[in-house]
């Protein structure tokens, strides 16, 4: 019952940082906009927030400055792949090394191992519980005991359906990417459009960055994200770009982690492999759902992407 | 004459990026209060004015050239084999297993054994992505970019358990055996996987200019439809382009392991990575054999150099990686080409950006 | 005052010009055409017209106002529309979504009967009625709930043309709007243009179709390399004349082909109950069977998207069939890859130029090889021979007149006729059994158009089996032993090439039996 208990508040602690960046870069995939450097805006992300919470020693700040770096980094990405037409596969793997550097540069600058804030913010203090939820077996830890941003990622999913299919913003992003053209000649610029898209994933970048590290840990260390921003992109792609979707990989992604964590307790000497179960996840899902696909189409041979 | 202009675009192409980024850097350097002139001095005397720093700076090219060769033929093919890193790394730590392991062969059999197991490992690992990719269309860039964080954990648990030499202070494996390294030749850090490697080149530079291989490579990368409608099978091609990608890469982590470092451990590849080093070569090279030797010499001098600033300057070494970084970023653009070049653009951006100001070009 | 009147307009892309000193003046509720050769730069002009493009020189006015236009919205609220040769639509959105593209309508929240404020949340009922209610007042045919994607090219159309009316244009453009259709929906689209300049509409056709002129408009403005080399009343000129000042020259519209009798000849290329599927499990090609004799062209007909192009892909091995079976000489070749196609004597001239048959970023030796470049005599042991590419090269550039600026250019660089003679050299000789021939002719030149025929018709006569398929219904008459006509993934029917008439072609066409 513990067990159980554990994985599903796990999997709901893992699922968060990675709904996120799903969502934040379902606008730019929408948009024809691959966004690879999600990696980097997350640890962005994570490292400014941790770094302007030291310096500012208030939370909200800390996170306040860091989606603005982030959404820097969003501008740079944008204005590279999208006015100066860049390879943006190649701009992204850019931004991922740069911000992965730049970091461990500064922290080596600092003469700092990790970045440590525990002193300024009390992580058990941020766990929102939730009153008579909190004591229901098994759906209390499901749905009690997570931080502001967990909450506020689940809420993300419905808010970014609406806005990607009721309003005229969510329109207009499919059709710049589905026919740039047809967007031109009504007068929608698809500049705006694509750049508002990855500005928006910046933005929800930088908060799950901020979730992973000062949220949840008061603690930045040296590339913490891990490969969380590309998981995301396999989790885009798996669910079509479509939000709930997508966040339902995510939160699949986030079940593989989280058993891997509860059951690599049980595993004796080779607890240390059970960490590659969530990769070799992914690489499984993405092969089912790409072969299932390739199997449908009649058509040979392969397209530029 | 036109085919000059060509040239010339592709070297305007990559200086422009490298003084950009060589720039930015120094005002990062500037920012945390060093002096950005000293520091660069610094690098390039250590690394390239001094007869021992360049052998040195060529010892560490080696690989660079090799990781720079493996991303360059499947990036040409619009193949985005991100997992370079991995197959290195996953080469070289059983290069170093079959040093350590085997004993009593000759050296020249024993280096052979090693080097020939880190290449069958690389391509073996490279299998795994080229079968997804060629017959499922499963999205090589993540499913090796996942593969590389499976890489990092089975070799992370290898070395803290059956391999870790216990005699040594953090997690390593046992060192290898005399027989299976790469001696210092000419006394200088320069060893014959430095030849091995300009012998791999040679050939890459033959596949590139002058094999069917390589028309076709070009081919797939411009127009994979087109290939596929003239007849180059593609799936079959990935799949070629990928094994050599990952041998090369597998060399390169076996002659890492077993020129510099003849043990492995869990920073073996550096930060960011051999591979990673690799990407930014291939693009500094524009993805051509001779523009991947430079760019690979190039940037080893830089890292080579790096080691020296920490000791004579307070600028931490990793320094390198935020201008690779900015670097990758700046190479991304192709600032000057036939149509359309870096000036007009901008221009047009900006005509755009205040569109009040309509003026006649 | 003239609805539109272009002073001087140029258009120039670095060294290349497409428009040069271009003056029109284009009167209130009238039809102008303005024809010209594929490529004499009659959409630069137009996209000019309907801010897609900046002028590099010259005035620009509407109304009797000069006008800027930094996009096409600003085209539109002067009143300008357009409908575009290459629809601008987005198929996975409805009709109604497609035509409030850009001007959406938005659900108004009232609060306790107070004046409601405009939520971002868009009223899709709304939407829906409001665009109803303009397809009846206009009468046309279309559902406003269908999704795009799965509409006729003709209702494709009509959207377009609503789209530019509902945001209230005076004046519209159609740039080669016959192009896609048959016969029938071509009549029924001049028609409608008759009709919308009863209520005071200005037109402007963009065509190179000289029937459609005559009949239709009421000025003509001819256009040749950019430059305008002719103004007519309609009435007072006659389609010889437009055609001697589009091309500069008399042209041999009809093809001389000498008839043969093919019934005792030798079947070479068979296919029966071929069928295959697209990604959605839908049958888009249902029971094909055709034979092709020896020196024999058999031509398909059919609106596009009817099944022709996954024939072609099927055929050229770019596509798995389902089902059914094909056979060379009598060798089972059904869902061969195209390298062992080619190896076995077949020539393919893809549909899509530069998708298939080109790399546009290769040079122009190197697109004469491929699909070649395994002959013995081009490569050995993996490596190239870059000596005999290039006397290769240089041989099939004079042979086939290709005209080429740079030796060592890239195809980008080529005309579309050039470029499609690179693909009709590569193909045609290397001495193939059977020919597939995939829209040879669209987007090409006139000098282009009558040399490919030429070449097509010596291969007839060499006794090659020759498919020909194509949108142009022209080509398909005047090329073809037999036709046969696609409907929706089927053949629904088989003339022969003689006396086939466009009247009944149009009618199988458009899936209605031939009497």
């Amino acid at each position: 019952m513990n067990l159980l208990s554990n994985i599903l508040y796990d999997m709901i602690y893992h699922s968060a940082p990675l709904i996120l960046a799903v969502l934040g870069g379902l606008f730019a995939h929408k948009a024809n906009v691959l966004n690879i450097g999600l990696e980097g805006m997350m640890l962005m992300g994570a490292f400014s927030s941790t770094l302007f919470v030291m310096l500012t020693g208030n939370l909200w700040i800390g996170i306040l400055l860091s989606v603005f770096c982030t959404l820097i980094l969003g501008l740079i990405f944008s204005f590279f792949g999208i006015s100066l037409k860049s390879n943006f596969i190649i701009t992204g793997f850019g931004i991922n090394i740069f911000v992965l550097a730049l970091s461990s540069f500064m922290l080596k600058h600092l003469q700092m191992a990790n970045i440590n804030v525990s002193s300024i913010i009390n992580v058990t203090g941020l766990k929102i519980n939730i009153p008579i939820i909190r004591d229901i077996p098994v759906l209390g830890s499901l749905l009690s005991g997570h931080t502001a941003i967990t909450y506020l990622s689940f809420i993300l999913i419905i808010v970014v359906s609406i806005i990607m299919y009721k309003t005229k913003f969510g329109v207009y992003v499919r059709v710049v990417g589905e026919n740039e053209e047809a967007a031109k000649s009504v007068g929608i610029n698809g500049t705006y459009i694509k750049y508002a898209a990855v500005l928006i994933g910046a933005a929800l970048c930088a908060l799950a960055g901020a979730n992973l590290a000062v949220e949840r840990m008061a603690l930045f260390t040296n590339n913490m994200t891990a490969g969380r921003g590309f998981i995301a992109i396999a989790a885009i792609y798996c669910g079509g770009a479509k939000p709930v979707k997508s966040s339902v990989y995510a939160i699949i992604f986030g079940l593989a982690k989280s058993l891997a964590i509860n059951l690599a307790l049980f595993a004796g000497p080779v607890s240390g492999l059970f960490e590659v179960v969530p990769y070799l996840m992914i690489v499984v899902v993405l092969f089912a759902v790409s072969a299932l696909e390739a199997r449908r189409t009649k058509i040979r041979g392969f397209k530029l992407e | 004459m036109k085919k000059r202009d060509t040239i010339l675009r592709s070297i305007y192409n990559v200086l422009f990026p490298v003084i950009g980024a060589l720039f930015l850097g120094g005002i990062v350097i500037a920012a945390i209060g060093e002096n950005p002139f000293t520091t660069y001095a610094i690098m390039i005397q250590k690394s390239l004015l001094s007869g021992g720093g360049l052998l040195k700076t060529l010892h560490f090219a080696a690989p660079l050239i090799l990781t720079g060769l493996a991303i360059a033929i499947t990036f040409k093919a619009n193949i985005f084999n991100m997992g370079v890193e991995g197959q290195a790394v996953l080469g070289a730590f059983f290069a170093g297993v079959v040093g350590f392991t085997v004993k009593g062969l000759p050296p020249v059999l024993h280096i052979g054994l090693c080097v020939l197991t880190g290449m069958v490992v690389g391509m073996l690992f490279a299998l795994i992505p080229a079968v997804l990719k060629a017959y499922f269309n499963v999205n090589e860039m993540v499913v090796t970019l996942m593969l590389n964080y499976v890489v990092v954990e089975i070799v992370k648990f290898l070395s803290q358990g059956v391999f870790k030499d216990p005699g040594s202070g953090y997690v390593s494996t046992y060192p290898i055996a005399d027989s299976a390294m790469f001696k210092k030749l000419f006394n200088s850090d320069l060893t014959a996987f430095f030849f091995i490697a300009l012998i791999v080149f040679g050939l890459m530079y033959v596949v590139f200019k002058y094999s069917k291989l390589g028309y076709e490579v070009t081919a797939i990368g411009k127009n994979p439809e087109f290939s596929e409608a003239t007849g180059m099978k593609v799936s079959r091609k990935i799949m070629t382009i990928m094994l050599i990608s990952g041998a090369i890469s597998g060399l390169a982590g076996a002659g890492f392991l077993m020129s510099e470092k003849f043990r492995f451990t869990l920073d073996f590849s550096g930060s960011p990575g051999l591979g990673w080093d690799g990407m930014l070569i291939a693009l500094l090279g524009s993805h051509n054999p001779v523009g991947i030797l430079i760019a690979a010499i190039f940037y080893s001098a830089l890292k080579t150099g790096s080691d020296y600033i920490s000791v004579f300057t307070n600028v931490p070494k990793d320094i390198v990686g935020v201008i690779q970084g900015m670097l990758i970023l700046l190479l991304s653009v192709k600032f000057l080409n036939r149509n359309f070049n870096l000036a007009d653009r901008l221009k047009a951006i900006w005509k755009k950006a205040g569109s009040k100001g309509r003026k006649a070009l | 005052m003239y609805a539109i009147e272009a002073v001087n307009l140029t258009k120039k892309y670095g060294d290349f010009v497409a428009n040069e000193d271009i003056n029109i003046s284009i009167e209130q509720g009238e039809i102008t055409a303005i024809v010209g050769e594929n490529g004499a730069g009659k959409t630069t002009l137009m996209n000019m017209f309907f801010g897609l493009q900046r002028p590099t020189g010259g005035e620009l006015k509407v109304q009797g106002k000069e006008v800027s236009f930094n996009s096409s919205l600003d085209a539109i609220n002067c009143g300008l529309g357009m409908v575009h040769q290459h629809f601008k639509l987005v198929p996975s959105l409805t009709v109604f979504e497609n035509i409030l593209l850009g001007a959406e309508l938005k659900k108004n929240f009232g609060i306790f009967g107070k004046a409601g404020f405009k939520s971002p949340i868009i009223d899709r009922s709304l939407e829906r009625k409001t665009v109803q209610k303009l397809i009846d007042d206009y009468k046309f045919e279309l559902n406003s709930e269908d999704i795009v994607d799965s509409i006729s090219i003709g209702a494709k159309q009509r959207v377009e043309i609503l789209k530019m009316l509902y945001r209230n244009v005076d004046i519209l453009i159609f740039d080669e709007p016959t192009a896609v259709l048959t016969p029938q929906e071509v009549d029924e689209l001049l028609a409608s243009f008759k009709e919308l300049k009863n209520q005071g509409k200005t037109i402007i056709l963009i065509t190179h179709k000289l029937r459609e002129v005559m009949e239709v408009s009421d000025k003509v403005v001819v256009i040749k390399r950019g430059r305008v080399v002719g103004t007519r009343n309609t009435k007072d000129t006659d389609a010889a004349e437009l055609a001697r000042l589009m091309v500069g020259r008399e042209v041999i519209l009809n093809v001389n082909k000498e008839d043969r009798d093919t019934s005792r000849s030798k079947v070479v290329y068979s296919v029966k109950n071929l069928s295959t599927v697209n990604n959605f499990g839908k049958k888009v090609l249902d029971d094909i069977s055709f034979d092709i004799k020896e020196g024999e062209i058999l031509g398909v007909a059919g609106v596009e998207g009817n099944g022709q192009s996954e024939l072609v892909r099927v055929l050229s091995g770019l596509m798995e069939s389902t089902g059914g079976s094909v056979s060379l000489h009598n060798q089972d070749i059904t869902n061969w890859w195209p390298g062992e196609l080619r190896a076995s004597g077949v020539g393919i001239v893809p549909e899509d130029r530069y998708a298939q048959g080109l790399c546009k970023d290769m040079t122009i030796s190197d697109n004469l090889i491929a699909g070649y470049h395994n002959n013995p005599c081009l490569c050995k042991n993996g490596l190239l021979m870059k000596k005999e590419i290039e006397k290769q090269g240089d041989r099939l550039i004079e042979k086939y007149d290709i005209r080429i600026a740079e030796r060592n250019g890239n195809v980008s660089q080529l005309s579309g006729g050039n470029a499609q003679k690179i693909i009709v050299a590569r193909e045609f000789d290397s001495d193939p059994k059977l020919l597939l021939v995939s829209q040879p002719t669209r987007g090409v030149d006139i000098g282009s158009i009558e040399f490919i025929h030429r070449k097509i018709l010596e291969l007839r006569a060499a006794g090659k089996a020759i498919l020909l398929v194509s949108s142009e219904l022209s080509e398909i008459m005047n090329l073809s032993d037999r036709i046969i006509v696609m409907y929706k993934g089927k053949i629904v029917g088989e003339l022969p090439g003689k006396n086939a008439g466009s009247e009944r072609l149009g009618l199988m066409m458009a899936g209605l039996p031939a009497e």
